[in-house]
């Protein structure tokens, strides 16, 4: 166990890291490379810019869209803020990184990250919840939209417990695999799932307005390339 | 046998004998892929769905159904599915390798023939999903690509195939008719109002060439004469154009190939008449077509104007004289029309046009960029066959708005709403509610004699009272002359 708990800590999760990383990047590049080439052939160069940069930000930081289901809204949006605040700001492991790369910066008090954690629990097995009693959401999910928010609660439960021996009833090495073996899945899972929206979300609404701005003689390369010119209506 | 037994609309009895539908259907979305924009969306789109179902909570027939088919995202997913197995290298390899994945069949192609054509494109869930994923480009797209296997319904594609192929627009009014139309529309104004008001036929080098939705020289005698009346007031150069004077572009409703040959008729039109402007009578498809002149005639291509906004910029600058002390006492409300709401493009100027002439205004809630649409968008007004479904589940919500606003006049500047609003009156018990055009209205209140002696100068103000009561009746006296009836659109 030991020797893979090393392993987990070390390249696995050099690798789980990269492989998030990398893939966020390509898939990030992929989408401007689709937008600019999208932009060139379109006929209508012109966009409404500032409408798009207003609802792209609204997206990306949605206060204003919580007067909508604002239950929902609510618990999506702390559940959003306790995923992405604990694991970069807690100070254990912002001194791993710096033992690393040697890069530090500030990070939060381990009784804000405590809170947090418990935090994003809670709101990921409410959004699951959510999910299985509403008829519509039932209706739509996928296999990955009830297992990732309850294998995202698995490394914060288990970090959780990790800094809470007290309270932990299984071995800290076996806490720890946990902890590192379901981090590691995840950030795997990031570019493969729906969890790439970290790396789409900000371009998306101009990706959907770009949608509809055609080449200027689209109809008709179809048409010629379906052997339907001159064909009747 | 039209097909009405398989689908829930009309298609034309070639539709059914297509044969080989899939291989048909993925051949027409590869060369799409290839040759437009949608690669984008697509490949965007299928990463990001978060199957989050806010945009349930947007959708006015799903939240009349309950029916989970009815959820956009759900209906988008049977396109995307389409995409991810056949034209994403994960799909096809899972297909080779492991054998997995859906395989598109007939019956799959059927259940979307329906789907997306309950679907009417209005948008309003993109304002609320979450990844910006618009599922009203998914409708249009899908619709397009089930049209290259001849799924459309038989009222969309008869009106496109007069327009292109036949007399040269989607009413199949021929031009003397026309012709015969906007004389007797001047005799009007003789007859009622005592004025010379022209309709000027195929003058070169007008500023604006004028495309109503055609079926407004059959239906709507008073938005036309509204236009007419607001034009020769302001001093605008406009004439219409006896080679093309038909707004109405459906293939904005199932076909991007249609869309750009429509198009592209419009500013032919526009170019033999040696005119500078598009300017779009009161249809909401018909302007948003017309925003995409651009896209396919580049963009020196002339500009495009709605009639909203000339008459809005025409009145705030004083240009549009109207008359003194009289205005529309009945309560008034406004529809937006999804095409030109949505994206916010034209919310205001119809506002302000109504304010300045109605002393009841009130709105409907929610209203402009999220409005609830009609029921009768994409085109499905145009589909009698499914009435019942756009004036009862599709138009409920509507129906509701109206209701509560207890206003007499509901104003819309778009045909398309008009007819489906109307009908929806009809079914829903709303029969002292009369669907109107902001220029009908306007006929009523401008000065048609800006020169001449004002009321209280006048001996006789009764007569004046009188005048005001006759326009409204012109819509129906002018359809009873042509003996058309309503039923026609």
């Amino acid at each position: 166990m030991e020797s893979f708990l090393h392993f987990v800590r070390g390249p696995g999760f050099l690798f789980a890291f990269a492989f998030m990383a990398l893939g966020l990047l390509r898939q990030f590049l992929l989408m401007i490379w689709q937008i600019a080439r999208t932009y060139s052939r379109a006929g209508d160069k012109s966009l409404p810019y500032s409408a798009i940069a207003i609802s792209s930000l609204e997206w990306v930081f949605p206060v204003r869209k919580l007067r909508d289901q604002p239950v929902f809204s609510l618990t999506s949006i702390v559940f959003h803020l306790a995923v992405i605040i604990v694991p970069v700001f807690l100070l254990g492991h912002i001194e791993l990184w710096e033992r690393g790369i040697g890069l530090a910066w500030p990070g939060i008090s381990n009784t804000s990250a405590d809170v947090l954690t418990l935090v994003a629990i809670v709101t990921g097995l409410a959004l699951l919840l959510q999910r299985i009693t509403a008829k519509a959401t039932r209706a739509l999910s996928r296999f990955q939209d009830y297992a990732l928010p309850l294998l995202i609660t698995i490394p914060f439960a288990s970090g959780y417990l990790m800094m809470h021996p007290a309270i932990n009833p299984f071995p800290y090495t076996l806490t720890f695999l946990v902890h590192l073996v379901s981090a590691n899945l995840l950030f795997i899972l990031v570019p493969l799932t729906k969890l790439s929206h970290m790396a789409l979300l900000p371009g998306s609404q101009l990706v959907s307005e770009l949608g509809w701005h055609w080449p200027r003689d689209a109809g008709s390369r179809v048409a010629a390339s379906l052997g339907k010119e001159g064909a009747s209506v | 046998m039209t097909g009405k037994n398989k689908y829930s609309y009309y298609v034309e009895k070639s539709a059914l004998e297509v044969e080989d539908r899939p291989r048909k259907f993925l051949q027409a979305f590869a060369a799409v892929l290839e040759h437009s924009s949608y690669s984008l969306p697509l490949e965007v789109y299928i990463r990001l769905s978060a199957k989050c179902s806010r945009c349930a909570a947007a959708c006015q027939l799903y939240e009349a159904t309950q029916d989970p088919q009815d959820i956009p995202c759900h209906r988008s997913e049977r396109l995307l599915r389409i995409y991810r197995r056949y034209f994403t290298k994960a799909g096809t390899l899972a297909a080779r390798l492991l054998g997995r994945g859906f395989t598109l069949t007939d019956e799959y192609l059927d259940e979307m023939a329906d789907a997306f054509y309950r679907c009417t494109a209005c948008r309003r869930c993109k304002l609320t999903c979450p990844m910006g994923i618009d599922h009203g480009l998914i409708t249009h797209l899908a619709r397009w690509l089930l049209a290259e296997i001849e799924l459309v319904p038989k009222a969309l594609q008869v009106a496109v195939r007069a327009q292109l192929e036949g007399v040269g627009n989607t009413s199949a009014i021929p031009v003397p008719a026309l012709i015969d139309t906007c004389e007797f529309l001047e005799e009007e104004f003789q007859d009622i109002y005592q004025v010379d008001v022209k309709f000027p036929i195929d003058v070169e080098g007008a500023e604006y060439v004028f495309f109503p939705a055609v079926s407004d020289y059959l239906l709507e005698a008073d938005t036309l004469m509204g236009n007419a009346a607001v034009m020769q007031l302001t001093g605008g150069s406009w004439t219409i154009g006896t080679g093309n004077f038909d707004g109405i572009n459906y293939g904005l409703f199932y076909s991007d190939r249609m869309m750009e040959r429509i198009v592209s008729n419009v500013v032919s039109e526009v170019e033999r008449l040696k005119g500078k402007k598009v300017l779009v009578g009161e249809c909401g498809h018909a302007t948003r077509s017309a925003w995409f002149i651009p896209t396919f005639c580049g963009e020196e291509a002339p500009e495009v104007v709605n009639c909203l906004q000339y008459a809005w910029q025409q009145m705030e600058s004083g240009n549009l004289p109207l008359k003194e002390g009289v205005k529309i006492e009945e309560r008034t409300t406004y529809h937006d029309p999804c095409n030109i709401a949505r994206a916010g493009r034209i919310t205001e100027e119809p506002r302000e046009i109504l304010k300045a002439i109605c002393t009841d205004y009130v709105e409907m809630t929610p209203n402009r960029t999220e409005n609830y649409c009609c029921g009768g968008g994409g085109g499905t007004v145009s589909i009698d066959e499914i009435r019942a479904f756009r004036t009862g589940p599709l138009g409920q919500r509507k129906a509701e708005q109206i209701r509560a606003t207890g206003a007499k006049y509901v104003v819309s500047p778009c045909a398309n709403c008009k007819k489906q609003l109307r009908e929806l009156c009809e079914d829903n018990g709303l029969d002292d509610v009369e669907v109107i055009g902001v220029h009908d209205l306007l006929l009523r209140v401008v000065d048609l004699k800006p020169d001449a002696p004002k009321v209280e100068d006048r001996e006789a103000p009764e007569e004046m009272e009188q005048e005001l009561c006759v326009p409204a009746s012109v819509g129906a006296a002018a359809k009873q002359d042509l003996n058309i009836s309503d039923g026609e659109e």
